[in-house]
């Protein structure tokens, strides 16, 4: 199978790790990734509440890329705010008035038969849960995990056409094929505050403390994520919110991709996973998954 | 109980008819922009109720909905509700009259920055400001100079630093941006600037 691979601008800097996880996994499960020739920015957070037109142009430009790479009609975004963004903007462009100024902008002719995909479509529904299940080679046994979708994975259901959007459990199955526990909680689709982890940092440290108390309590020892924004929060942030809220977080956060890899049998370190923030190295020591 | 009667009838009023108006323009200004029909709203409280950001907000989505449709301006756009939404889509999903709550507020936050109407605005204008200036010069947005502009304009400097400094160690931070065929990214705001002229 091959997918053209939109990763987005925080794959390259702040979330490597799961572009490097991504792409081990994809490669070990067969699904050949080929980066959608000159990608920009999908426009994420800024965009939709500055400028309406750029908001859709910005997409549709990486969108009309893809068939320019290697003649491919199906693109996968790891991010989830890429991901909402290409599908905002396949959903806007129905309009024809819309889609006209927009390829006026592109200056490209504007394909619309083009499947966007969220990574953890790619490896559920594509690939499949059986084939993963078939390649597992270390099974996570004994591992708790939280499942944690966040918002624009399954949100809005208009735009992602998603049928399970207040309780998604299309990652649930795959921590459970990975053999690890996926345990029941009520944060799963709950928002982390992203879009204001620069600007308003209060508000990011009050809703995360809130999923992570809600993982705890719930008996998960490890939350698992398919969205960067969502993975900074959660693993970046759990210092200041134990000196704000005098807690005592040491939750790991791990991608879905990693957790992933862990079972197929690629080594931490090759994962990535050493450049967490949160006690993810001890946390796989003590449990001999490095 | 005399008393309390004689303050009642002293206290009722009498509306004119003349003097009930109701000023639709700004509903329609966002319908116009959004193509989101505000006066749908029945006031059910779902969005207020699901919403996460709500204990922030000086109004619930529900009572801007409400501003919306009364056209209450200065209640929608002067007040800290629109730039605290955080864009999760929750309001959106569960509106049973199918109102995109989020693009409405998206909506007036364009109007808001526009006009520049002054507000509690959590410093978003800025940050989109520098991020659209961003992929507009390099294609890509670049995580390490947006966080030092947005913290050396706002007046913060250091916040963040401890942070910055163990993400640098572990390799999550670029240093420098990388360039992605700027003249094209460039060449699309213009071509978007005339466009909207």
């Amino acid at each position: 199978m091959k997918l053209a691979y939109y990763p987005g601008c925080s794959l390259h800097s702040s979330s490597v790790e799961y572009d490097i996880s991504t792409r081990k996994v994809c490669a070990a499960l067969g699904i050949d990734l080929v980066e959608v020739k000159d990608w920009i920015c999908c426009g994420s957070s800024p965009a939709h509440q500055y400028d309406d037109l750029m908001s859709v142009a910005l997409p549709a430009k990486n969108l009309a890329m893809v068939p320019q790479t290697e003649d491919l009609k199906q693109v996968c975004a790891p991010c989830a705010s890429c991901y909402s963004r290409l599908k905002v903007a396949q959903q806007r462009l129905k309009d024809d008035n819309l889609k006209k100024d927009v390829e006026t902008v592109i200056d490209l002719k504007y394909p619309d038969d083009i499947e966007v995909l969220h990574m953890l479509d790619v490896v559920t529904e594509k690939a499949g849960i059986e084939i993963v299940k078939e390649k597992v080679v270390k099974n996570l046994a004994g591992l708790k995990v939280a499942c944690y979708y966040g918002c624009l994975m399954t949100r809005p259901p208009k735009v992602t056409g998603k049928k399970q959007f207040e309780n998604p459990t299309q990652m649930e199955s795959l921590v459970e094929a990975l053999g690890a526990e996926a345990v029941d909680w009520n944060m799963k689709t709950f928002c982390c505050g992203a879009a204001f982890a620069l600007t308003k940092t209060d508000v990011v440290l009050e809703l995360t403390k809130k999923i992570l108390t809600d993982a705890e309590s719930s008996g998960a020892d490890a939350i698992s994520v398919g969205c960067p924004l969502c993975h900074a929060n959660l693993d970046g942030r759990q210092t200041q919110i134990n000196s704000k809220f005098k807690t005592d977080f040491q939750t790991p956060i791990f991608y879905f991709t990693e957790l992933m890899g862990l079972a197929l049998g690629i080594e931490a370190k090759e994962l990535g996973i050493l450049k967490h923030l949160t006690n993810a190295e001890k946390f796989l020591n003590e449990r001999a998954l490095v | 109980m005399r008393i309390q009667s004689e303050g009642a009838a002293e206290a009722m009023k009498v509306v004119k008819q003349e003097n009930i108006k109701l000023d639709g323009s700004f509903a329609q200004e966002i319908a116009k922009l959004s193509g989101e029909n505000v006066f749908l709203c029945y006031q059910c409280k779902k969005c207020a109720s699901g919403c996460p950001s709500r204990m922030f907000m000086d109004s619930t989505p529900t009572e801007l909905m409400r501003y919306a449709q009364l056209g209450m301006v200065d209640e929608a756009m002067k007040k800290n509700t629109i730039w605290y939404c955080v864009s999760c889509q929750t309001c959106s999903t569960r509106c049973p009259q199918d109102i995109d709550i989020a693009h409405v507020i998206d909506t007036m936050r364009i109007i808001g920055q526009q006009k520049k109407i002054k507000s509690d605005n959590n410093k978003l204008p800025l940050f989109n400001r520098l991020w659209m200036t961003m992929i507009k010069y390099m294609g890509r947005a670049y995580e390490a100079g947006l966080v030092a502009s947005l913290n050396l304009f706002s007046g913060k400097p250091t916040k963040d630093m401890a942070l910055g400094m163990k993400m640098m160690k572990k390799g999550k931070l670029k240093l420098w941006p990388s360039f992605r065929k700027p003249f094209a990214t460039m060449k699309m705001f213009s071509r978007a600037k005339k466009l909207k002229k």
